[in-house]
């Protein structure tokens, strides 16, 4: 598999009425080609704004840490996103080698434009197709990602169709410039379950087609374990756990994702009582020291916890978490 | 690394808690101080305004025909100056002018100013001159005025009526006649709106109906036509209110459309069914829940509205159907305004229309400061 | 009849005119719930389960005569009254509103941004007239504050200093707060974070037990309603099509759509890969519903009957009923 994706040291601070706000601190990971990343985490994780910053889609009131080195690597060459400055070098990046889907399709795609000419506007600004050649590879695309009767869709309003299938016509669009990296931000959220268990499997079907290596931001842990080859827990800005799907889910190791999978209502065991996680999650604006976590951890070792950021150590081969309790050597 | 030194002080605890017990008005008072240009139209705004209330004492003279200069017609600014050729002096002065022909000239009527030492006029504060009444009380002190003749700092018109003078007291005539609109306006928009937007259904679709048929009335000539049916027998004062009314008539659509859209969203909301599923009466609803929603942006709708009511009486003046003398509005003072005569030599003529450019921009950054404090998307999450 | 159902519903339907439609025929209208038979237990913690289109929103409003009901009826018993909700007058109507809540699901919709936390949870006090003084009332917002895990200082704070989870305790304050025997949770907990919503969750069991509260809970989310419920009713597209206690609904379900609903939640396990069959087909708008049964174009089992014939309701084991020609056959 060959490295398509590196983040190095990601930060990125908002300048807002009532300060500074962290929304993600020193957050670094790497996504090989034909690899599904999830990208877990609650609300004030951070994780929207980490996958939007590798499109550099933030607002224009955000600051970038100075040590964030975020580097695509394609075919035609390396590409460091942080270097690329104004819309138009972006506009490269930006639905060509990389395409976001959003979790409201209805916010998406506009109003007054067919689906058929939106998706076509697309071809035509990142691929060297005619209007011809790309209406009909749209229709193709629409068609592939499983909607009946394609070229009447093409020609319809994104009101027409429903839910299940305007988030089926976006990711036909995000797809049809054949991207290198799908960032999709809980693109299943809004659906229903049964639409949900069919959408997932058609990303599933298209990675293995298309090979690309997809980010897939969700609160639900439920669809990475089954979408997801590796995993990445996040929690108000920071990576906290890191890790193949089966290790994490199998086996946390960080309290809060420990924390998070206990409080889940699961099926298979439903004699099990259900564990919130004590507490509240902090506001932004109230970050709290030192670790992260600490303020609603039960594991927490004191004075440690409250004033170190805990760095990573690693719990097996390919699974890494960053808190205080695995810093030892022989610690738990 | 990030700063994590978070340990709140007792000023920021005390800060959070003020958030935190704020309430709406006054979350969007804090947010309105924050938009420097909306401040600054604000003070503007009650600088224009106070300037209008206090006019008789601000001007030197009355703005009618009973003030004028007949000595200086069309006259130029008279900027008073410290210091000339003769000297500098701690009082500012201007010169004298006088109008005088002779063989000399051709018979043509010249002013000549007399720029010798003798010639100076001191200006002089808290001046005498003539009387003005506030609340029944007489007052005749004015804050400045000249030891001799008169002084015009914005030049003459034709008559040699002050400008200056004049400028001040149209704007309090403009602004009364706006609040006097806006206010018919308003009455009339709650009527008509309030019901329709709380009752929705068919009261709802009746009513817009007639709202628009109003609105899409073309409003100058129907200006036209009821200016024309005034009276000429009536006085200013009737004429005054007549077109305060009118302008009042024709507005209120636009603000009963808004009024309607806000009740019927507010209505919506959930926490007013909460109330209803406690079985809550109308009344409650209204008193508790939409009246207070409500005056929020109301009040930015009514200041968005009135430089429109300005402008439309400034309109209507201009071409004569509005306000005449002696009741004197922007639109009365601009009514001579173009004969070439004017553009070409008397180019002070239009500097009341710098003051109602400043006005009007005032009302637009206010009201658009207003609105977007009162934005209620960006108090969400 | 038994003594201890709180509410019963015999055929309820609610319809909806739509817009549109000729002058001379009849009008069109939404059957958003048909000819629903309900039994809610007094004391239980009833689950009503459904996708987009089922009617479980209307039909919880139903139950509390915030829906205007078309055909079929509603009866409320308590130790106290006796009431045909269809045809009460405005006098029992207003006793009714003090036994009967509803607690909403979007927090920061269902609170007025104006009024503080303490006139919200006052509010049905004051509209009711069910105290005699402003200290009788503080007595009583206090007490149920205490019951919902606020903290009484913040009782003079505005909404917006409040998180969702808090926000949401808040709002089910309010609803409890008249000592209601009947609350109807409309997807209370889908708006919050996973961890915040097991102790939202636990919270409404723990008042539901102390205060002997009969719930009716709405949700989406089967995971969440098999952990907290002692009934689940199923909807589809306004149709009751199963009900049964929770256990056995979760290990044996006899309705293909409950069938494959259960199948359609992602497992946290990730090689656990589909169990059952994925449904396919999107879910039919409810203002142009298939005839027959409504669930026959996605059934993986429709036969001709199935087409032409609703089915109905039918008991299978002790209080375990199915709507479904099949059934019997497809049992495991």
């Amino acid at each position: 598999m060959t490295r398509l994706l590196d983040v190095e040291n990601l930060t990125l601070q908002f300048d807002t009425d009532e300060g500074r706000i962290t929304a993600v601190d020193d957050v670094s990971f790497t996504l090989e080609a034909g690899e599904v990343m999830g990208l877990v985490g609650e609300s004030g994780s951070g994780k929207s704004v980490t996958a939007k910053s590798v499109m550099k889609l933030n607002p224009s009131n955000a600051i970038y840490g100075d040590k964030t080195k975020i580097m695509l690597h394609l075919e035609s060459g390396s590409i460091d996103i942080m270097s690329l400055k104004s819309s138009k070098d972006l506009q490269v990046v930006r639905g060509g080698a990389i395409s976001l889907i959003f979790q409201e399709p209805m916010a998406s795609f506009a109003p007054a434009i067919t689906i058929g000419n939106q998706m076509v506007e697309q071809l035509m600004i990142h691929t060297s197709m005619n209007s011809k050649q790309a209406q009909e590879f749209s229709i193709e695309m629409l068609d592939r990602v499983g909607i009946s009767d394609a070229s009447t869709r093409f020609k319809q309003y994104a009101f027409e169709l429903s839910g299940g299938m305007r988030q089926r016509a976006m990711i036909a669009m995000a797809l049809s410039t054949k991207p290198k990296l799908l960032i999709a931000d809980e693109p299943t959220t809004a659906l229903d379950v049964t639409i949900q268990a069919q959408v997932i499997d058609l990303m599933k079907d298209l990675v293995k087609e298309f090979g690309m290596g997809i980010i897939f931001i969700t609160h639900d842990l439920g669809v990475i374990a089954q979408t997801a080859d590796k995993v990445a827990v996040m929690y108000l800005g920071r990576l906290v756990e890191q890790g193949a799907v089966r290790d994490v889910i199998r086996n946390p190791a960080h309290p809060y994702t420990k924390g998070l999978l206990a409080a889940l209502p699961s099926l298979d065991d439903l004699d099990t009582p259900l564990t919130p996680i004590p507490g509240d999650i902090p506001s932004p604006l109230e970050r709290p020291p030192g670790c992260v976590f600490n303020t609603r951890c039960s594991a927490n070792l004191g004075a440690r916890c409250s004033s170190e950021i805990p760095g990573f150590s690693p719990v097996s081969d390919s699974h890494t978490v960053a808190c205080h309790l695995y810093n030892e050597e022989g610690a738990k | 690394m990030t700063d994590q030194t978070n340990t709140p002080s007792a000023a920021d605890q005390k800060l959070k808690e003020a958030y935190f017990t704020a309430s709406q008005n006054q979350l969007i008072w804090q947010r309105f101080k924050k938009n420097k240009s909306a401040l600054a139209g604000a003070w503007v705004l009650i600088f224009l305004v106070l300037s209008g209330i206090f006019a008789p004492f601000l001007t030197p003279y009355d703005p009618t025909i009973a003030g004028r200069d007949k000595d200086y017609l069309n006259g130029a600014p008279q900027i008073p100056s410290f210091c000339d050729d003769n000297g500098c002096s701690m009082r500012p002065f201007i010169y004298t002018t006088e109008r005088t022909r002779s063989i000399k000239t051709n018979f043509r009527w010249v002013t000549e100013t007399d720029t010798s030492l003798e010639g100076r006029r001191y200006v002089e504060f808290f001046t005498e001159g003539s009387s003005y009444k506030y609340f029944g009380i007489t007052f005749d002190t004015h804050l400045f005025g000249v030891d001799k003749g008169m002084i015009h700092i914005f030049g003459t018109d034709s008559t040699g009526k002050d400008i200056y003078s004049r400028t001040l007291t149209a704007i309090n005539t403009s602004m009364a006649v706006g609040t006097i609109g806006v206010f018919i306006a308003f009455v009339l928009a709650l009527a008509i709106g309030g019901v329709a937007g709380y009752y929705g259904g068919w009261i709802d679709s009746a009513l817009q109906m007639i709202t628009d048929t109003v609105r899409t009335i073309p409003s100058i000539p129907l200006f036209m036509a009821l200016a024309a049916f005034i009276p000429d027998v009536w006085s200013a004062e009737m004429r005054f209110f007549f077109i305060s009314m009118v302008l009042g008539l024709i507005g209120w659509p636009t603000l009963a459309r808004r009024i309607r859209t806000h009740l019927l969203t507010e209505r919506n909301q959930e926490y007013v069914l909460a109330a209803q599923l406690c079985g809550a009466t109308p009344r409650h609803v209204i008193r508790r829940h939409l009246l207070p929603s409500f005056t929020s942006y109301i009040i930015v709708d009514l200041v968005i509205s009135f430089p429109y009511m300005v402008l439309s009486e400034t309109a209507l003046s201009f071409i004569g159907l509005g306000l005449k003398d002696p009741v004197n509005s922007l639109g009365v003072m601009l009514q001579n305004v173009t004969s070439a005569d004017v553009l070409l030599n008397y180019q002070w003529y239009f500097i009341p229309v710098i003051f109602f450019i400043i006005l009007v921009l005032a009302f637009v950054f206010v009201g658009d400061g207003l609105r977007d404090a009162a934005d209620p998307y960006s108090d969400h999450k | 009849m038994s003594d201890d159902v709180l509410i019963r519903a015999r055929d309820l339907s609610v319809h909806y005119p739509l817009s549109g439609g000729g002058l001379f025929g009849p009008k069109p209208v939404v059957k958003a719930v048909e000819g629903v038979n309900l039994d809610i237990a007094k004391g239980s913690f009833f689950g009503l389960v459904g996708e987009s289109g089922s009617g479980k929103t209307t039909l919880g409003r139903a139950c509390l005569k915030a829906a205007p009901i078309t055909r079929g009826t509603v009866q409320y018993t308590d130790d106290e009254v006796d009431y045909q909700l269809t045809t009460i007058d405005k006098v029992q109507l207003k006793d009714y509103r003090s036994r009967s809540q509803l607690i909403f699901q979007d927090p920061y919709a269902a609170l007025s941004p104006r009024m503080t936390v303490r006139d919200i949870i006052a509010e049905p006090l004051e509209v009711m007239g069910l105290t005699k003084s402003r200290e009788e009332t503080d007595e009583r917002v206090r007490e149920i504050a205490e019951k919902c895990r606020l903290n009484l200082e913040h009782l003079r704070r505005f909404p917006h200093a409040f998180s969702g989870g808090q926000r949401q305790r808040i709002s089910i304050a309010r609803a409890l707060v008249s000592k209601p025997h009947f609350v109807v949770a409309d997807e209370s907990v889908a708006a919050l974070d996973v961890s915040i919503q097991a102790d939202v969750l636990n919270l409404l069991k723990e008042i539901q037990q102390e205060m002997g509260l009969t719930f009716l809970f709405i949700s989406h989310d089967l995971s969440v309603v098999a952990h907290v419920c002692d009934h689940v009713a199923v909807m589809y597209l306004g149709r009751l099509v199963e009900t049964a206690p929770t256990r056995e609904l979760f290990n044996a379900p006899r309705h293909p759509y409950t069938k494959a609903l259960l199948s359609a939640i992602p497992s946290l396990d990730p090689d656990d890969a589909g169990k059952a069959q994925k449904l396919e087909g999107e879910i039919p708008s409810p203002t142009n519903p298939p005839p027959g049964c409504k669930f026959q174009t996605r059934c993986p089992f429709a036969i001709d009957i199935c087409r032409v014939d609703e089915p109905k309701l039918e008991h299978s084991s002790s209080g375990h009923e199915v709507a479904c020609h099949r059934w019997q056959e497809l049992m495991d």
